[in-house]
């Protein structure tokens, strides 16, 4: 009786049908685009809930890259690796410099896999209760990073400026490729991590024991020429193949003058980063079919 | 119905059905059971294992429907039938098993008051992120901010976090938000109907000039005189599937009588009966008194008895017995319980530790007191009044008869009235 209805009166055209088909989730990045008033307003709610009674609010951002540098400087110092004596104050600014460009980067990683990996569970009575592209959620979070990362970005230019290093073009599209990159790879981790979690919660209890080992296989607190000096061709190769490694190693040529890694690590980790996105879609995509249900 | 023929369909649900796993499967929290369960299920041989101690359960069962544009539907049915699963599918929360589901135009979906409320923030603050969260842009919510802030009543506490408002006012804000939003398909849960007369008045107001503005609105509710009251249709919902589809009247005609036990009483066994750890319902039971057997229909001049027999689990248990009384289109009549302040005859074993044992508690409704009609009762005990461990709404239906004890002088139609109760007349002469 249906059909014939349907027959008959036109009037069914036009609707619009939830569950179309949408194989490699690009569907879901439209939606996402088209709601990006709501990405802004869980941004914002975000940034807002980060410094809602915090006495020194958003200086919180400068002081842990600070302190981290520092306390990793002091490291190098106290184990050896530099010794006082003989270096003057530019190795020590340039060893700064290079350390904190390496914490701002991880930072982006690391905060945003860390607050991404539960935004899905922790709003899980709103997904529950109205539908809105979920994929705003981690997303928010990531801006979150980023923004982290703008802040941490206004310490290290006059830093590097005063050791002398001259910004050019070069300098400036190394930078903003890395970053954009490593913001390609945090966005298909956080896809795949929220989503997990949303079913699986181990994925919350084992993500800072992988980060804190993903933050020494990756040159954070460490120069890349280190990494060559140490290890051979091939296993620089693999070792760039880490995104997060070959993105900070881009940065730091690009801002310090350090290094470039292997052309052939980059190119892997740039196709390790394809695929990663790539299947983070398609999996979000698939997993929002029982995300209400299971969370 | 008939008046909205000629405009164009706003929601179709096709052949939407949706299954539900029970049990332990597929419902892993952690890898680690998923993966030994699949070992366990390649040892057993073959994947068929894995859908060993699974059942499935249909939420709801090839339901289809149109709603066509200015319509305002009532969704009614029992607990379980499957109304939430429905309109979570409509809302897209949910992904059906089967079936599809279409809209036309901005969809608003309210099973929840104040969603994504954040304590921290401001009620200013949390007018723009509820209201981005229920599809509103930031430009509309500007436009109406004015409106939103007078609707909740709280210009004072703008700039307050929400956590320090009262529950009241975070109702009122959450309300005001969805209540100016203008979607072309409304979808309302049961939740609207928390909160006080008027605010649900308001509500009830809203929800109809929507319905006249010419949007869809599906709306579910226990209310069943809210139903009556703005549906110009109503579908019946029972094991997930539609039982009918037709005016509000007949809906709910069909709904309570579906509830009337025929003999009058309701009998649990001990696996079903509604029980909380201390308390065991075992029977609910009407008759007129004086009779021992149950009947569903009593005579309107006799008084009537409402007999309860429960059981006490554990030692000490102190149990009280409230009743609610509606008539069949939802309207509330009365509410009583067996405190003494509240009972014509004492009841000694109220607030008293009961031992372990079966108990009957009975309450007594006046002869010529309720009209021809049909009501329903709900039981409620507990440990305390207002705070019941055991909740039956609806669980018994029962028809007053008109034995014609009122009717020596007039023979017409006592339709309307929800009590017909006898009251003290007199006349004397009172010159001036």
């Amino acid at each position: 009786m249906n059909q014939i209805n349907r027959q008959a009166k036109g009037d069914f055209e036009s609707l619009k049908y939830y569950g179309q088909p949408d194989p490699l989730g690009l569907r879901q990045l439209k939606e996402a685009w088209d709601s990006r008033e709501l990405l802004l307003s869980f941004f914002q709610r975000d940034l807002l809930i980060r410094y809602r009674q915090v006495f020194i609010g958003v200086l919180w951002v400068l002081v842990q890259p600070i302190l981290g540098t520092l306390i990793f400087l002091l490291l190098f110092y106290f184990m050896g690796a530099r010794k006082l004596s003989q270096s003057d104050a530019t190795v020590f600014w340039q060893d700064a410099s290079v350390i904190l460009l390496g914490i701002l980067m991880w930072q982006l990683v690391n905060n945003s896999l860390r607050d991404a990996t539960g935004s899905l569970v922790n709003y899980r009575h709103v997904i529950t209760k109205i539908y809105f592209p979920r994929m705003l959620l981690p997303l928010s979070s990531l801006l979150c990073a980023l923004f982290d990362l703008a802040v941490g970005g206004v310490l290290l230019v006059p830093l590097a400026a005063w050791l002398g290093h001259s910004f050019h073009w070069q300098t400036c599209w190394a930078a903003f490729a890395a970053v954009l990159w490593l913001s390609a790879f945090c966005f298909g981790a956080i896809l795949w991590l929220s989503s997990l979690n949303a079913q699986y919660r181990d994925v919350g209890y084992i993500l800072p024991f992988l980060m804190q080992i993903g933050m020494f296989l990756s040159p954070v607190v460490y120069g890349f020429d280190r990494v060559e000096n140490s290890l051979s061709k091939f296993w620089q190769i693999v070792y760039c193949a880490n995104p997060v490694a070959s993105c900070i190693g881009l940065a730091r040529w690009g801002v310090l003058g350090s290094p470039l890694p292997p052309v052939l690590g980059l190119m892997l980790a740039g196709l390790i980063t394809i695929v990663l996105v790539v299947s983070s879609l398609i999996w979000f995509q698939r997993s929002n079919q029982w995300m209400a249900d299971r969370i | 119905m008939d008046v909205h023929e000629d405009t164009s369909i706003a929601i179709d649900v096709e052949d939407v059905s949706k299954q539900f796993r029970l049990g332990t499967l597929g419902e892993h929290q952690r890898i680690t059971e998923a993966i030994s369960s699949k070992i366990k299920a390649l040892l057993k041989g073959g994947a068929s294992g894995a859908s060993q101690g699974v059942k499935d359960f249909w939420a709801l069962q090839h339901v289809s429907f149109q709603i066509r544009q200015g319509e305002v539907v009532g969704i009614i049915g029992h607990n379980g039938a499957g109304k939430s699963t429905l309109l979570k599918i409509l809302s897209r929360i949910v992904t059906p098993t089967c079936g599809r589901v279409g809209v036309r135009g901005r969809v608003g979906s309210l099973l929840e008051v104040g969603t994504g409320f954040h304590p921290e923030l401001t009620g200013r603050e949390n007018i723009f992120l509820n209201g981005a969260i229920l599809g509103m842009k930031r430009s509309e919510i500007r436009k109406r901010f004015d409106q939103i802030v007078q609707f909740a009543e709280v210009e004072q506490f703008l700039d307050t976090p929400v956590k320090r408002y009262s529950s009241g006012m975070t109702v009122r804000l959450g309300f005001s938000v969805a209540a100016h939003m203008e979607p072309d398909v409304l979808i309302i849960d049961e939740v609207l109907s928390v909160g006080d007369q008027a605010f649900q008045n308001r509500c009830m107001g809203k929800a109809t000039e929507l319905g006249t503005q010419g949007r869809a609105i599906l709306v579910v509710s226990h209310n069943l005189a809210a139903i009556a009251n703005i549906c110009c249709r109503a579908m019946l919902l029972d094991h997930g599937s539609i039982v009918l589809d037709a005016s509000p009247k007949q809906v709910i005609d069909r709904y309570l009588q579906g509830m009337r036990a025929d003999t009058g009483t309701v009998n649990w066994n001990t696996t079903s009966a509604p029980s909380s750890d201390r308390v065991r319902l075992h029977s609910v039971s009407i008759c007129n008194a004086g009779r021992q057997s149950s009947s569903h229909q009593v005579d309107i001049d006799q008084p009537i008895c409402i007999r309860i027999d429960y059981e006490v689990l554990r030692e000490d248990t102190i149990n009280t017995v409230q009743v609610q009384l509606k008539d069949e289109n939802g309207v509330y009549i009365l509410s009583s319980a067996n405190a003494p302040s509240m009972s014509l005859t004492q009841d000694d074993f109220f607030s008293k530790p009961l031992s372990v044992g079966r108990y009957r508690t009975e309450c007594e409704l006046p002869a010529n007191f309720l009209n021809d009609s049909r009501y329903v009762i709900s039981l409620f005990l507990g440990p305390e009044i207002g705070k019941p461990t055991i909740r039956c709404e609806n669980v018994l239906a029962f028809s007053v008869l008109d034995t014609g004890a009122m009717r020596k002088e007039y023979l017409g139609s006592w339709y309307g009235p929800v009590i017909r109760p006898r009251l003290a007349w007199s006349t004397v002469e009172a010159p001036l």
